[in-house]
């Protein structure tokens, strides 16, 4: 893909962490991580289970605050903003976990996430008319991550696979500048992750998208650029084609079931 | 999952749509409900289904808030307590028996006892709105006792002993010698009540509620205010309390903290749960059981030795709740959906019942009885369990 090329070092970075950290108790789970991603760039966050990857996602997404360092998001520090202000500055994100409304159908899932950017959106009794193109957006993102034939199914019903499509469509739906996916290989079979990894080489050019992968395959077609942790802290970073030669990396996976993969 | 069963669930829209039996089994009970005066006595019109249906109103608050918020709400009788006393407060008292007895008109004494009771959900809400499962039961239910003490104590408000001979609007007369009118009026608020919260349930504060049910950290990352939902909600369902409570004055002529008190809470919770939570019909027919069961079991209770007898009645009542709820997770809603599978079981093979067949989708016969249970019970049955 031509992206590659658009990584110039003059943008402005859309995020921007300095010397953040998370310490739970006696762990350091996140541990003086600087990073800067620029828009439109396609960034893999690789490692080995536990290095904190998620920890950061969690981080950026204000699920808690850093016990240290600043967060950047789009040119404003977001250290001590809620969670709830940070997606709506434009950011989306997918869990490790599905997390979906298991009661609700599919449509009203993804229609929950372009819902919950809109300004307004707690009004009890917002009109019908405001909400039809709402309700159009949730669909096409359905079509688009191949849910387009299952609108009304109960999530509860979904399969592993579809669910995993389903957070994804959710997160798109949102139309957010940035986009954080944990894991959206995991469990899926070979052929999923085929149509997945295409739908994440087809996201628009200025979409940002910050990946955790285990699946190299999946995670080094998609990224331009790669930064890898371990123990919580950035221990390698650089192009696809760098990280696969890099030692370091080789050290860390070597033998582990994702090299193997 | 298999082609079939796809195709069935993306017939129905959504988890809990009126199917064509449905609306049938709606409009004949509509049609019984509305000719009730007609066709059952003077006593059954008045004891039964008219207390039936305002207890039907108080529970449907609280099915309404687990059902759709996953919030099991123990306040709700305590928010109708406030509507009811700030309303017999306000408006004429015949001989001024307890109470401030302000000699308001009686309609608007009932704007202002729903006015209160509604900024008073608005602060249990608020009060309430960051807390899950048993914490958020634990505060509403301190909550609860709060306002019963209150009431309790500050005799002012509450008289000795209560508040009697509220005076009601000319609509409603007097309820003693002509309880017709106000039951027409209960059933009027029932179905008022009903298909506001059908309506509000479909709007988007409605889907937001459900999804803030399913997973409230999600839906904070996706931008909502989870607390303001959930407060918003609250007091959407102290609305819905109130009404009974003005109900429950009219049909009472008086109120009194022991209206109020942790047996009618207990009450009113049975009968949500024995109705079924999984549907806000469920609320009415559990209120109808409840007053049917009452009634009788007062009446009829045998004498088997130390065991039992007709003062014990409350031994019979406990023991058919507790066969209802073993019988079916989802009371009688859910022993409902039960006798309709079987029913679809029995005749699904040769030819579905047209309303069985609609539901599931045309030309998938052999499916039926798998597809056409009831929609919501196996997910949805029982009290919401939410993390704390
Ligand atoms: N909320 C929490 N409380 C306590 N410890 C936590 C918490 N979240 C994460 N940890 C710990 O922090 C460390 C990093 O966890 P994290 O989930 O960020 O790793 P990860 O890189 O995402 O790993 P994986 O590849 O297994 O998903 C782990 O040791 C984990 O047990
Ligand atoms: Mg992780």
């Amino acid at each position: 893909m031509a992206v590659a090329a658009e990584r110039t070092e003059t943008a402005e970075p859309i995020l921007r962490l300095r010397g953040v950290g998370r310490r739970f108790g006696g762990l350091q789970a996140v541990d003086g991580v600087d990073l800067e991603i620029r828009p439109g760039e396609r960034r893999a966050l690789l490692g080995p289970n536990g290095a904190g990857k998620t920890t950061l996602f969690n981080l950026i997404a204000g699920e808690f605050p850093p016990t240290a360092g600043t967060i950047e998001l789009f040119g404003e520090d977001v250290t001590e903003t809620p969670a709830r202000l940070r997606a709506r500055l434009g950011m989306a994100r997918t869990y490790q976990q599905s997390r979906v409304f298991v009661g609700l159908s599919v449509e009203d899932n993804i229609y929950l996430s372009v819902l919950g950017v809109q300004t307004g959106h707690v009004f009890p009794l917002r009109s019908a008319k405001r909400d039809a193109p709402l309700r159009a957006k949730a669909r096409a993102a359905a079509a688009e991550v191949g849910l387009g034939g299952r609108l009304d199914s109960l999530v509860g019903e979904l399969s592993h696979g579809e669910r995993r499509q389903l957070a994804i469509g959710m997160a798109r739906a949102a139309e957010p500048r940035l986009m954080m996916l944990d894991e959206p290989a995991a469990g899926l079979s070979r052929g999923e992750r085929q149509i997945l990894t295409e739908l994440l080489l087809a996201l628009p050019s200025d979409v940002t998208l910050l990946l955790i992968e285990h699946d190299m395959d999946v995670a080094l077609r998609v990224a331009q650029w790669v930064t890898m942790m371990h123990d919580g802290r950035v221990v390698a970073e650089g192009t696809p084609a760098e990280i696969r030669a890099n030692q370091t990396v080789h050290d860390l996976y070597l033998g582990s079931r994702y090299y193997d993969e | 999952m298999s082609a079939v069963a796809n195709a069935a669930a993306a017939k129905r829209s959504g988890p809990d749509a009126v199917t064509i039996g449905g609306w049938a089994l709606l409009a004949v009970v509509g049609v019984v409900l509305l000719i009730a005066p007609a066709i059952f006595d003077s006593y059954w019109v008045s004891q039964i289904l008219t207390q039936a249906l305002w207890l039907g109103i108080a529970a449907v608050s609280l099915t309404f808030l687990n059902r759709y918020g996953g919030m099991v709400s123990l306040a709700q009788v305590a928010i109708y307590g406030v509507a009811g006393f700030a309303m017999a407060n306000v408006v004429h008292t015949l001989n001024s028996e307890g109470g401030l007895n302000l000699g308001w008109t009686p309609w608007l004494g009932v704007a202002f006892g729903i006015g209160v009771a509604v900024l008073v959900g608005l602060l249990f809400g608020a009060i309430a709105s960051r807390s899950y499962g048993i914490y958020f039961l634990m505060i509403t239910l301190a909550l609860s006792l709060f306002v019963f003490y209150f009431f309790g104590q500050v005799t002012q408000l509450s008289g000795f002993g209560g508040v009697r001979s509220v005076s009601r609007p000319g609509l409603v007369g007097d309820t003693i010698t002509h309880p017709t009118p106000l039951y027409y009026v209960c059933l009027g608020c029932s179905v008022a009540v009903y298909a506001l919260l059908r309506y509000v349930v479909r709007t988007p504060f409605g889907v937001a509620l459900q999804g803030v049910r399913d997973d409230p950290e999600r839906m904070r990352s996706l931008g909502y205010n989870v607390p303001l939902h959930r407060t918003l909600a609250f007091t959407l369902g102290a609305f819905v309390a109130a009404i009974a409570g003005i109900l429950s004055v009219w049909f009472d002529t008086q109120i009194s903290p022991g209206s109020i008190d942790i047996t009618q809470t207990i009450a009113v919770l049975i009968i949500a749960v024995i109705g079924g939570l999984s549907r806000l019909e469920g609320a009415w027919l559990g209120a109808i059981a409840y007053a049917v069961i009452n009634y009788y079991a007062r009446q009829h209770t045998p004498t088997l030795g130390l065991w039992l007898n007709p003062g014990r009645f409350a031994t019979i009542i406990g023991i058919v709740f507790l066969l209802i709820v073993l019988l079916s997770p989802d009371g009688l809603i859910g022993i409902g959906g039960k006798i309709r599978r079987a029913i679809g079981r029995r005749y699904g093979g040769g030819g579905a019942r047209p309303a069985e067949s609609e539901e599931a989708g045309a030309g998938e016969q052999a499916e039926v009885p798998a597809a056409a249970g009831t929609p919501a019970s196996g997910t949805r049955g029982g009290l919401n369990q939410r993390r704390a």
